[in-house]
């Protein structure tokens, strides 16, 4: 990312970024729930050029036998990119990388399932990127958390994920492909949200250079992007879920 | 008549006291926990869930199959994260001379109760019912369990309507599995009213328009 | 990872402890335990260093090829990060493939490394289509906790004490491998809302809460990596970042001796 290149690269142009955007705006999110057939829960959502689309299966028995904890559920979350997803076709499976976003990504889910409702069982969160534009990590985890709410799992709280970034020496909300790449620095966050409000940071990593003052402008930010994508994945569930009640 | 939809992690009352199906308490004030309408009552606030898999209470009637036959009982199947367990002594049909896998044996299907459920979530059932019984006969059929309500309807209309309807037995199980009796075609005719009444569940004039399938179906 | 018991048994003891502002090894709560830092222990290799935080014990060696660029970065040289937790480091390590554990260990000590650019990746092309190629491989062979700062210390240490290996692939003389920024990692454990900087195996049984900040020279943040499910608050990653920005400058002193 940090690179000498970050010099010559003119990502911001009288004071707006090269989508148009402003510095604190998101870019166009669209969630759909309940698209799967199969699956429990599941949610198809965009945040710009990004498509992803999120299964939850379970409560169900865990395999193997022996993975099960007899005084909870064992969550599983698969974060994983489409081989047609990027420019270059991605090796199908399992990279490093993926591993790392799954870990960091189930922590963030661990906070809020009620996994000591459901003994000896496994929840299994499965996020396929379609089409990725950068920040698809925290799009996947919008996309998982919709669908585990979709599924009927009992849950404390709902996970909201946006990433900042630094451009140019600004702090961007939500970067897109060509800000991630040749920006600054990249901050994603994940919230735990209860009631309409903030309660705590459920996932957070950052690489680039930020200074102290940054990184709080940048939190800052990232939580007002959050409170928007809120509001979006309650109005698809209500909006899929109004639909079946009327009466 | 409209419940409000609500999300897990929604404030739903701050007294603790008030809460019930479908909520959580956390420093002094009442969560939802789970996706559903909210019901208010005098007595307290639940949720009722609009999705998910079946949480068992005691007294439930199930429909479940069993798995796996052991030296002290059964372990049943009932479609759900639940597990399952029928003791001997829950089952007036055995004793001590007869062979268990010969009482219940891997496969069968069962009609049974919801008896307890321990701290640890197992749940324990029992044949204690005139109801209950093995059914080695018959067809099984599974819904959303969310959806059992509509198919059971309002005070059982749905389901008398259906069994008036087609002459068959019906029991329906509060975990989604539903066990159908009696002549196959007309059984056939049951799972396809019962299939469109869990998708159309939430549209109007459903009792009549599953009248109007049934009739259709049988000229056929 | 397996339970290891023997830590899930102290954890009572560390809290009580905690409830009185104690550590259960007597240090302070922003104390970090005892550094040493061995360099050029593997011959073998173009730079290498044992580092012990406590008793935690880390070998990192760094070894050098030459090798084709990567397509969209043909002017820079590469840093490929591994680690491996070998069984032999504690009884929780399984022989296999990098676990998930593992692989984030190894990414964030790379992005340490990269996101400081202590390493002048330009200086590493050799002609045109052909660059240096660093290898950075972590082994652990005492895990006593903090794994994490132990590794970070390791390579940083390894990489100032490289030697290109021009002659080995005859492309001219040796020469110093050129290191420009000291990163330096700090983890610490985020418990009931107390933090503990460079957590000991006893204390990790509280629970995995850990957070790793990582600095650079000019106070710049280069890397941050919640790991395990809990609660951050804002106010406590604030606290988080003065802390670490404050101890990285004793610990960078260090460095600055090799």
């Amino acid at each position: 990312m940090s690179d000498e290149m970050n010099d010559e690269m003119q990502l911001i142009v009288d004071g707006k970024r090269l989508d148009g955007r402003k510095f604190d705006e998101l870019r166009e999110v669209k969630i759909e729930t309940g698209v799967l057939k199969r699956a429990d829960g599941s949610c198809y959502l965009e945040m710009g050029n990004n498509k992803m689309i999120a299964a939850v299966y379970g409560p169900r028995e865990a395999f193997p036998r022996h993975m099960q904890d007899p005084s909870r559920a064992i969550i599983r979350y698969r974060y994983s990119m489409a081989p047609f997803s990027v420019d270059e076709r991605k090796r199908p499976g399992p990279d490093r990388r993926s591993v790392e976003i799954s870990k960091v990504s189930r922590e963030a889910f661990e906070l809020v399932v009620m996994k000591e409702l459901y003994p000896r069982s496994g929840i299994d969160i499965f996020v396929e990127v379609l089409q990725a534009d950068a920040g698809t990590r925290a799009a996947c985890i919008n996309a998982a958390s919709v669908a585990l709410v979709d599924a009927g799992i009992a849950m404390k709280g709902i996970v909201t994920s946006v990433a900042i970034a630094k451009v140019n020496g600004e702090i961007v909300l939500d970067p897109f492909k060509e800000e991630d790449n040749y920006g600054e620095a990249d901050m994603p966050f994940a919230f735990v949200i209860r009631d309409g409000e903030i309660k705590s940071i459920g996932l957070l990593q950052m690489d680039g250079k930020l200074s102290y003052d940054e990184i709080r402008k940048g939190l800052e930010m990232a939580k007002k992007g959050a409170m928007e994508i809120y509001r979006l994945q309650r109005e698809a569930i209500i909006r899929k879920y109004s639909l079946e009640e009327v009466e | 008549m409209s419940r409000k939809i609500v999300l897990p992690g929604d404030l739903l009352a701050t007294n603790p006291r008030a809460a019930g199906y479908g909520t959580y308490i956390e420093d002094g004030k009442v969560y939802s926990k789970i996706l559903g309408l909210f019901d208010k009552s005098d007595t307290g606030v639940r949720v009722i869930p609009l999705k998910g898999k079946y949480s068992p209470s005691p007294g439930d009637m199930l429909v479940g199959i069993v798995r796996e036959a052991t030296s002290n009982g059964w372990a049943i199947d009932i479609h759900s994260h639940y597990q399952a367990f029928l003791p001997l002594s829950e089952n007036p049909e055995f004793k001590p001379n007869r062979k268990i896998n010969d009482v219940l044996d891997i496969g069968d299907a069962v009609i049974t109760k919801v008896l307890s459920i321990d701290p640890r979530l197992k749940v324990t059932l029992t044949m204690r019912d005139k109801v209950c019984r093995p059914v080695r006969f018959g067809r099984i059929v599974a819904i959303n369990p969310a959806r059992v309500p509509r198919v059971i309807g309002k005070k059982g209309s749905m389901i008398k309507t259906l069994k008036s309807e087609l002459g068959i037995q019906i029991l329906v199980g509060q975990n989604g599995l539903i066990w159908l009796s009696g002549d196959s075609s007309r059984v056939s005719i049951a799972e396809g009213a019962i299939y469109k009444i869990e998708e159309e569940a939430h549209t109007e004039g459903l009792t009549d328009r599953i009248i109007e399938y049934i009739k259709k179906e049988k000229e056929k | 990872m397996g339970e290891d018991i023997l830590s899930d048994i102290k954890r009572d003891y560390v809290l009580s402890k905690l409830g009185e502002d104690e550590r259960v090894d007597g240090r302070k709560l922003d104390e970090y335990r005892n550094i040493e830092i061995e360099t050029g222990i593997i011959s073998k290799a173009e730079g290498s260093a044992l580092v012990r935080i406590g008793n935690t014990q880390v070998v990192v060696g760094v070894k050098m090829q030459p090798g084709e660029p990567y397509p969209d970065t043909p002017d820079t040289g590469i840093i490929i990060t591994n680690a491996e937790l070998v069984p032999l480091a504690s009884p929780t390590f399984e022989p296999g493939p990098p676990d998930e554990n593992s692989i984030e260990l190894a990414r964030v000590v790379d992005r340490g490394i990269r996101e400081s650019e202590a390493i002048d990746l330009k200086k590493l092309v050799i002609d045109e289509g052909k660059v240096w190629i660093i290898f950075i491989d972590i082994h652990a062979l005492d895990d006593d906790g903090n794994l994490m700062d132990a590794s970070s210390l390791g390579a940083i240490s390894a990489l100032l004490t490289t030697t290109v290996p021009a002659e080995k692939f005859d492309t001219g003389d040796n020469y110093p491998l050129p290191v420009r920024d000291l990163p330096v990692s700090i983890t610490s454990l985020v418990a009931d809302g107390k933090i503990l900087i460079d957590p000991s195996r006893d204390e990790m049984s509280i629970g995995h809460r850990l957070i790793t900040i990582t600095s650079d020279q000019k106070d710049n943040i280069v890397s941050i990596q919640k790991s395990g499910s809990y609660h951050l608050t804002e106010e406590k990653f604030y606290e988080l970042i003065e802390i670490s920005l404050t101890k990285s400058k004793e610990i960078r002193d260090m460095l600055g001796k090799i």
